[in-house]
């Protein structure tokens, strides 16, 4: 009996299949930026795992410049026919977007999936005098004296800093650095007593048997499994939301939604390949499979954030 | 201490299998052609490359990547030699010299001689690596804001080296060079600078894409500009491939100092080969007996800049596998290999995974021989390339800077900077600037603007952070003595011609 059930199910399904779309060629990734970022490697390790489930290669194309936005410029402008999808970076795209002049927003992409996300956490050097988060706001709250290193004037880590500093109500001096390394790298060398970053980027260098930085708080609404002894901002009566950062997987805007359907079933499946899973956990990669509801939501959130906050957060200086 | 030998000695055992050696013979080949071809780099070379790692063996993948590395920073010698095109950025010193020698029919020498020094150098980089990697590290850790600063007022110096010609030319190139090296970020404020709401422009002029343009897109219109002929075949090879007796002794003091040099520079993050290219050359210049040869065809100056560049690879591995900094963008891309491969940089490298840590290191000098074999092999069927009739090879450059410049970003907008760069070139050409000191000024202008800016956020305006550590004062003493040298040697030169009344040169 289950037999045949499972034959004339197959039957219904096979004309509903063959009309489903599927690509017949290579699939062009757009990465906006250079190989052997973060992005990149990401992207190349989750295209990797996904041609089993999509059938075809999916190539890499590299458009780095502008922090993304001629990448994600590009991508907007395919053409909407399956065979161009692209990672953007939350909230980076959403901050771009928001921008005037921008030539690209988030109407101009269809999301299919998430696929990592970053939680940022605020870290000190391990010899630090600051034992807690209230240790360095205090600190902090008394002279003004204090500095803070960040990958670039009003990018992610400094607005989590500034997000700290505001919430917490006190101030300090914000150095750019340029990139997430060079921060940290400052951070280790001791030009500054504090930064923010995302917990990927600090986590090799909190464990180990001589961890040479200490993370004091993450900016998240619960703790992370990976650190069960830090605490949330929220709990100490700071910024309360979640900040961080998300790397998903989107369409030009007009693309069908069959293939959409098509591609987040894909990522789904290949984000619950066990294969995959060891790899991205191997590489120290936090994956987060959200599906193409779930990440509207979230670009529309962040969207809002860095419109309504982002640009009131800067304000007074 | 004997478990570190064990490791080492099993780990160059490793590393001799066969599946690993054939791995790290392709690596190497496709290093030297992916460094060859300008606008692919090192860097770009191993990104390519990483995903095909994946599948491998983890220190098969990473003997892979070496290799590549290793490849791509000789290979690009071959292209600067040949035509005046800097395969990479880090054979821009070798330009100089080699494309001279090209011209006078030694093509094969230069480009034998370029693959011993590369050789030479990355061999002794390992040396570093095995030996002087915690002690490198610390170092690595020392350079601060100010001292980068002071670095790249260093490197600055240089110029008096390579504008032979004119003092006053050279420095009026340099200040070119740095005037150009400020559009783009601002890299403290984040706002766009000279950009003129292109935003290909936002990230600043393209090192790469100058390059290609100043060096070799301008030697087309010098080129074209002649009537074109079939260019008289220069001499036939009278060269040997390889280096005599005595050449070995003129070149091995400026291996040795290329290889301090290349190492040091390759362990601080953000300098690179680019740099210790010109630094390895001028230094060689600096000390070298036959300084009139330098600018005509000196094989010492193409020693001095290629042992140097690669004596870059190991010294950059350092930081990027002891502290997890990467030096350059090409250790950037080895290091997310690394991760990608399971392998978190740091002090566990040396002691959980121990055992792969030293295969790799085994393999990458293996690698050095690969290369040896492969370059010098290879060095009499490229230096044919030299004899080509100039209506054939200009419109072969040509192609190859519009391709190149293309092939950085996929953007047809950097071949449009690359063509302005061309001009450039060739206006500088005519004028008697020096393209060099351009490029030297685009490459440390962002590297001193951002060290002194910094610095001063750092210390709220007051500019005696400058001053404040022994590395500092020690960076200065270098800068004097980079100012004062070339008027001192002058003057020792005359003092010698004078005395001997018979000149050197044969």
């Amino acid at each position: 009996m289950k037999k045949i059930l499972l034959l004339l199910a197959l039957f219904l399904l096979l004309p509903a299949s063959s009309q489903a779309w599927s690509p017949s060629k290579d699939v062009t990734v757009i990465v906006a930026y250079k190989a052997g970022s973060g992005t990149d490697t990401g992207a190349r390790l989750l295209a990797q795992y996904a041609r089993k489930y999509v059938g075809q290669t999916l190539v890499i194309n590299n458009l780095p410049g502008g922090d993304g936005k001629i990448g994600w410029t590009e991508l907007s402008r395919s053409k909407p026919d399956g065979y161009t999808i692209g990672f953007i970076n939350l909230p980076s795209f959403t901050t771009l977007s928001a921008q005037p002049n921008s030539t690209f927003s988030v109407q101009s992409i269809v999301p299919i999936a998430n696929h990592l996300t970053e939680t940022c956490v605020v870290v000190v050097k391990a010899n630090s005098p600051w034992k807690s988060l209230n240790d360095l706001v205090n600190a902090c709250r008394e002279s003004d004296k204090y500095r803070c290193s960040t990958n670039g004037k009003q990018a992610s880590n400094h607005t989590a800093a500034q997000l700290l500093a505001n919430s917490a109500k006190f101030s300090y001096k914000a150095i750019p650095y340029g990139g997430t390394a060079d921060q940290l790298l400052a951070l280790r060398q001791g030009e500054v007593q504090f930064s923010c970053a995302k917990v990927a980027d600090v986590a090799p260098l909190v464990s180990g048997e001589t961890p040479e930085l200490r993370i004091l708080g993450v900016f998240d609404t619960k703790r992370l499994a990976q650190f069960p002894d830090v605490p949330t901002l929220g709990e100490l009566g700071y910024y309360k939301e979640w900040y961080g950062s998300a790397r998903a997987i989107v369409a030009p805007q007009g693309t069908p939604k069959e293939i959409i359907d098509f591609y987040e079933e894909a990522f789904k499946k290949t984000m619950n390949d066990p294969e995959c899973v060891a790899a991205h956990e191997k590489a120290k990669m936090n994956l987060d499979f959200k599906n193409s509801k779930e990440l509207g939501e979230l670009i529309f959130s962040q969207l809002v954030f860095s419109r309504d906050i982002v640009s009131s957060l800067f304000k007074q200086k | 201490m004997p478990d570190t030998l064990v490791l080492v000695s099993q780990g160059l055992f490793h590393a001799l299998s066969p599946i690993n050696l054939l791995a790290m013979l392709l690596a190497t080949v496709v290093g030297i052609v992916i460094g060859c071809l300008p606008g692919l780099s090192a860097a770009m070379g191993v990104a390519l490359l990483l995903p095909v790692t994946f599948g491998m063996d983890p220190a098969t993948g990473l003997i892979v990547l070496g290799a590549v590395y290793c490849g791509a920073i000789f290979g690009g010698s071959i292209s600067a030699i040949l035509i005046h095109t800097p395969g990479t950025p880090a054979s821009a010193a070798t330009a100089i010299d080699g494309y001279q020698l090209t011209l006078q029919g030694r093509a094969a020498k230069a480009i034998s001689v370029a693959c011993i020094a590369s050789f030479c150098g990355g061999l002794l980089s390992c040396l570093s690596l095995y030996c002087f990697s915690p002690l490198l590290a610390q170092l690595a850790m020392k350079f601060k804001s100010p001292e980068y600063f002071w670095l790249s007022l260093f490197g600055l110096t240089i110029i008096a080296g390579v504008s032979s010609k004119s003092m006053l030319k050279g420095l009026m190139s340099g200040v070119l060079g740095l005037l150009l090296s400020t559009i783009g970020m601002d890299p403290m404020e984040g706002v766009p600078r000279f950009t003129f709401d292109f935003s290909i422009l936002d990230s600043g002029i393209n090192t790469t894409c100058a390059l290609i343009g100043l060096f070799s897109m301008s030697q087309v219109l010098i080129l074209a500009e002649k009537q074109i002929v079939k260019r008289s075949r220069p001499v036939d090879f009278k060269d040997k491939i390889g280096v005599n007796k005595s050449e070995v002794k003129r070149l091995t003091p400026h291996v040795l100092r290329s290889w301090i040099i290349g190492n040091i520079v390759g362990i601080l993050p953000g300098a690179g080969a680019s740099i210790a290219c010109f630094m390895g050359y001028n230094e060689a210049r600096r000390f070298s007996r036959h300084k009139e040869e330098f600018g005509k065809g000196s094989i010492e100056g193409v020693a001095g800049s290629e042992a140097a560049n690669n004596a870059v690879t190991g010294g950059s591995l350092i930081p990027t596998l002891t502290l997890g900094i990467p030096g350059e963008s090409v250790t950037a891309v080895l290091m997310g290999g690394l991760i990608i491969h399971g392998l978190q940089p740091g002090p566990e490298l040396f002691t959980t995974y121990a055992g792969m840590t030293y295969t790799f290191f085994g393999g990458f000098v293996l690698t050095q021989f690969c290369m040896l074999a492969v370059g010098l092999a290879g060095c009499r069927a490229f230096a044919q390339i030299g004899r080509l009739s100039d209506a054939i090879l200009i419109p072969s450059i040509f192609l190859l800077c519009v391709v190149g410049s293309y092939a950085i970003h996929n953007n047809f907008e950097e071949v449009v900077i690359m063509f302005c760069f061309g001009l450039l070139g060739w206006l500088a050409h005519k004028f008697g600037l020096n393209t060099a000191a351009i490029v030297l000024g685009l490459i440390l202008g962002p590297i001193g603007e951002k060290g002194l800016r910094r610095s001063l956020i750092l210390n709220d305006g007051d500019p005696s952070i400058l001053f404040s550590t022994p590395l500092c004062w020690l960076l200065i003493g270098l800068c004097v003595f980079g100012l004062i040298s070339p008027f001192l040697m002058r003057r020792m030169e005359k003092r010698m011609e004078k005395q001997m009344e018979t000149p050197l040169a044969s």
